[in-house]
């Protein structure tokens, strides 16, 4: 095909014709009160049948062909007379299986897709549908191609979901089983005061615990004195705020606060204990997947996580020690503070932070996200509500995305954006072979 | 009593038996079907101008109107209704009805449909037979065909845009429903027989031999033939005669006839039914009923007491007639399912229809409109 029209069915109707609702009004009222036959010698009825069944496909222009290449861009309508409707590959539109980093997501209507893991790089995503419809899964097989091919992911698990994908459902260890580190915060994850930080902690009590702007200021004081002395260490630090010359109600707020944070041990002064953020380095750079498992965690301990790993990313970004890393963030407004939203998709993205968000809360992403996010996957939504929030992605119209996220059956995702060449495109995301631990736990097991 | 019930069970499975297992080989005379088939085939491919067909279109079967408008004097002396009582005991019921309805234009003439219902009640229950739609191109091999069966000697000559094309579809829709109605009269017994109009014949397309013929068939098997008209066009000091029922508010009816059989000379139009008004139920519409006049009054009285106590009679109108009004009817939806059987079977191309008001009018319109 030299030239064409690239038009997309968004919606399947029953035609609205001429007395329609009166054929099916007189059918209701005599199918139970009357029962007989036709006698029809010249078969007319199939026509009937035929004309009852008439459906209307809704579409819309998604890009033309010229020269046997589609694009996106179209200023041409064909001749409403003379042009012939055919079928095209969706495959032919959207997939960048020729790319060096092919990864297959799943089946369209009538192929696989395959698309290069590249349009991920440097991407902000959204992964988005309501509860029970495979969005974790979609983000393991992302994060798996990620990682198969050399990328380093770190993924903030807040139901502990991912735990287990480097098993297979026979539980034995998949071949990407090594590049995977599953951390629990508390156990697996400790912190130094050194490596933390004044400017991290601190953040932490005023933004997770409200420290009082004052009494920030005095706690600057306190940490400081010991780095300087050398002598930065849990007991030191708990013995200066007692210690150290203030008002009482200022040392009381820094004191509180800072036993809160002592009670969700995240803190060692143990060497051995504490989380190696330059081996972290090493493996990231490798191509690796952290995955933060903040599972039955602590609300205060979820954030200064977040804070801490961010802050340190950010630093590592900053000094080149890592190239880059893509961020899977899971129902991201339980751990994320209102700040931190603009700085994502701004200022960290250039660092080197591509986040994927992955919510069944659409309405808790930010608008911004969804306005500069460069590719989103979509599952079922019914609830108007939600769909108001996620028609805001600028890549679709909002009448499609309506139309076609609330009949997607489970497992099926709308694709819109750079990785499938911005052609809207409906995926069933093919199963992995991983053992899935963001199964519902039941009472009743038969 | 006991004898009776058997009797009546006999009935129901033999008209059931009718009307089922045979009714493809009965219900439609050959002669309609090969006439259907025949003027079907002058079409051969042509253009055609399909009938435009909008939700908001209220009526779309063609009435035939066979009864001229007849204004009675209001110096005639009109008397009480008598109250319907009701008969004991059930007794089959069966209504015919047939539509027809115009599908659209070709070059040559006019395209029609018929489609007739016959409905029975047994039991408890309605059961039903229906035959058609049949489609018809109206043009000069119908007028002589009509033409060399009519046992009227009247000689239709057609042309596509005659007035005669009215009467060549009267003709045709009265053959076939006469056909379901003699069908009817001759399988039933001791029933009633529900006929959709009146049971006035003579016109050159509702000759009154198929009526006697009917009328004969009926009596022979004990039945009794009504017909109710839902309009008439006789009136009584300028109102319709329904309204002479008015003030009635109990199931009555009113034998009109002797006012209105002097206003008919012997020939050529004759009333064969006994004409009432008739109101079924107390807070019913009225209607104007016709019962085979070679029936006593009292035999006509207790038909319509049988009739009551043997069908549902919502809003004054028997349900078995009711049910073969909307099976028999067109909806705009089976227009077009016809229209199209008629492109695809006969390979006719749809015609744009030339807009004299665009033509003249619009400034940006084409002439044609897209049908």
């Amino acid at each position: 095909m030299k030239k064409g029209l690239i038009v997309q069915v968004i919606d399947i109707q029953f035609a609205n014709l001429p007395g329609i609702l009166e054929d099916i009004l007189r059918d209701v009222m005599t199918e139970d009160t009357i029962q007989g036959c036709d006698y029809d010698p010249f078969n007319i009825s199939s026509q009937i049948a035929v004309l009852k069944d008439t459906k209307i496909l809704i579409c819309k222009i998604r890009g033309a062909i010229e020269n046997g290449k589609a694009k996106t861009e179209t200023s041409w309508l064909p001749s409403r007379t003379t042009s012939r409707i055919v079928p095209y590959s969706i495959e032919k539109l959207a997939s960048t299986r020729n790319g060096k980093r092919p990864v297959t997501l799943g089946r369209t209507r009538s192929d696989n897709l395959t698309v290069d893991v590249k349009m991920l790089d440097g991407k902000l995503n959204i992964i988005t549908g309501k509860k029970g419809v495979g969005k974790s899964h979609l983000s393991k097989l992302l994060i798996l191609s990620l990682i198969q091919n050399g990328a380093p992911c770190l993924v903030i698990d807040i139901n502990g979901e991912y735990v287990n994908i480097g098993r297979a459902r026979n539980d034995e260890p998949t071949p990407y089983a090594d590049k995977i580190t599953v951390l629990k915060p508390g156990q697996s994850l400790k912190f130094g005061l050194s490596e933390v930080g004044l400017k991290t902690f601190l953040n932490t009590m005023i933004y997770a615990l409200d420290l009082p702007r004052t009494s920030s200021k005095v706690f600057s004081r306190i940490w400081n004195e010991l780095e300087r002395s050398g002598n930065l260490k849990l007991n030191s630090l708990n013995d200066a705020i007692r210690r150290f010359s203030c008002h009482e109600s200022v040392r009381e707020a820094i004191y509180s606060r800072f036993n809160t944070l002592m009670d969700l041990e995240l803190f060692t002064d143990d060497i051995s204990e504490r989380f190696d953020f330059g081996l972290f380095e090493k493996k990231m750079n490798a191509g690796h997947a952290f995955i933060i498992n903040m599972k039955d965690e602590h609300a205060l301990s979820r954030r200064l996580v977040v804070e801490l790993f961010i802050s340190k990313l950010t630093e590592q970004l900053s000094e080149m020690r890592l190239k880059a890393v893509f961020l899977f963030a899971e129902e991201a407004h339980f751990y994320l503070r209102e700040t931190y939203w603009e700085d994502i998709i701004t200022r960290m993205r250039h660092l080197g932070v591509f986040t994927t968000f992955v919510t069944n809360q659409p309405d808790t992403v930010q608008e911004s996200v969804y306005r500069q996010a460069d590719n989103i996957f979509m599952f079922n939504f019914t609830n108007e509500h939600d769909l108001d929030a996620v028609s805001k992605v600028a890549k679709i119209d909002a009448e499609s995305l309506r139309s076609i996220v609330k009949d997607l059956p489970p497992h099926n995702c709308l694709i819109v954006g750079d990785i499938v060449r911005d052609f809207p495109i409906v995926v069933n995301v093919k199963p992995l072979d991983v053992q899935t631990m963001g199964q519902t736990r039941h009472f009743f097991q038969d | 009593m006991t004898h009776r019930t058997q009797d009546i069970g006999f009935e129901h499975s033999k008209i059931s038996r009718l009307l089922s297992e045979e009714s493809g080989n009965i219900l439609l005379p050959d002669f309609l079907l090969n006439l259907s088939s025949e003027s079907m085939r002058t079409l051969s491919g042509g253009f055609f101008e399909p009938r435009e067909v909008t939700t908001v279109e209220a009526e779309l079967e063609d009435a035939v109107e066979e009864e001229p408008r007849l204004n009675l004097a209001n110096t005639t002396i009109i008397g009480e209704p008598e109250p319907i009582v009701n008969v004991v005991g059930n007794c089959p019921v069966v209504a015919v009805d047939v539509s027809s309805v115009r599908v659209g234009e070709s070059e040559q003439g006019l395209l029609y449909a018929l489609r007739g219902a016959l409905v029975w009640r047994e039991g408890l229950s309605y059961n039903f037979t229906r035959c058609g739609p049949l489609a018809f191109h109206l043009n000069d091999l119908i007028a002589r065909s009509l033409n060399r069966r009519s046992r009227a000697n009247d000689n239709l000559s057609y042309s596509a845009w005659s007035p005669l094309s009215e009467r060549l579809l009267s003709r045709l829709r009265n053959t076939l429903e006469r056909w379901m109605q003699r069908l009817a009269c001759s399988r039933l017994s001791r029933g009633i027989v529900l006929l959709d109009g009146s049971l006035t014949a003579g016109t050159p397309d509702n000759p009154t031999v198929y009526l006697e013929d009917i009328l004969n068939r009926s009596r022979e098997n004990g039945n009794a033939v009504i017909a109710f008209s839902k309009e008439t066009k006789l009136c009584f000091s300028g109102k319709k005669i329904t309204r002479l029922l008015d003030k009635a508010n109990y199931p009555c009816m009113l034998n009109i006839d002797r006012i209105i059989t002097p206003q008919f000379p012997s020939a050529p139009v004759r009333l064969m039914g006994r004409v009432y008004v008739a109101k079924l139920t107390s807070r019913g519409l009225p209607f104007r009923v016709d019962i085979d006049r070679q029936l006593s009054e009292e035999s006509a009285a207790k038909a319509v007491g049988r009739l009551i106590n043997s069908d549902i009679v919502e809003q004054g109108y028997p349900e078995t007639l009711r049910l073969a009004h909307i099976l028999s009817t067109f909806t705009a939806n089976e227009i077009l399912a016809i229209q199209r059987h008629l492109s695809i079977d006969y390979g006719l191309k749809l015609a744009p229809r030339l807009s004299f008001r665009r033509s003249l009018f619009g400034p940006y319109g084409t002439s044609r409109e897209a049908s």
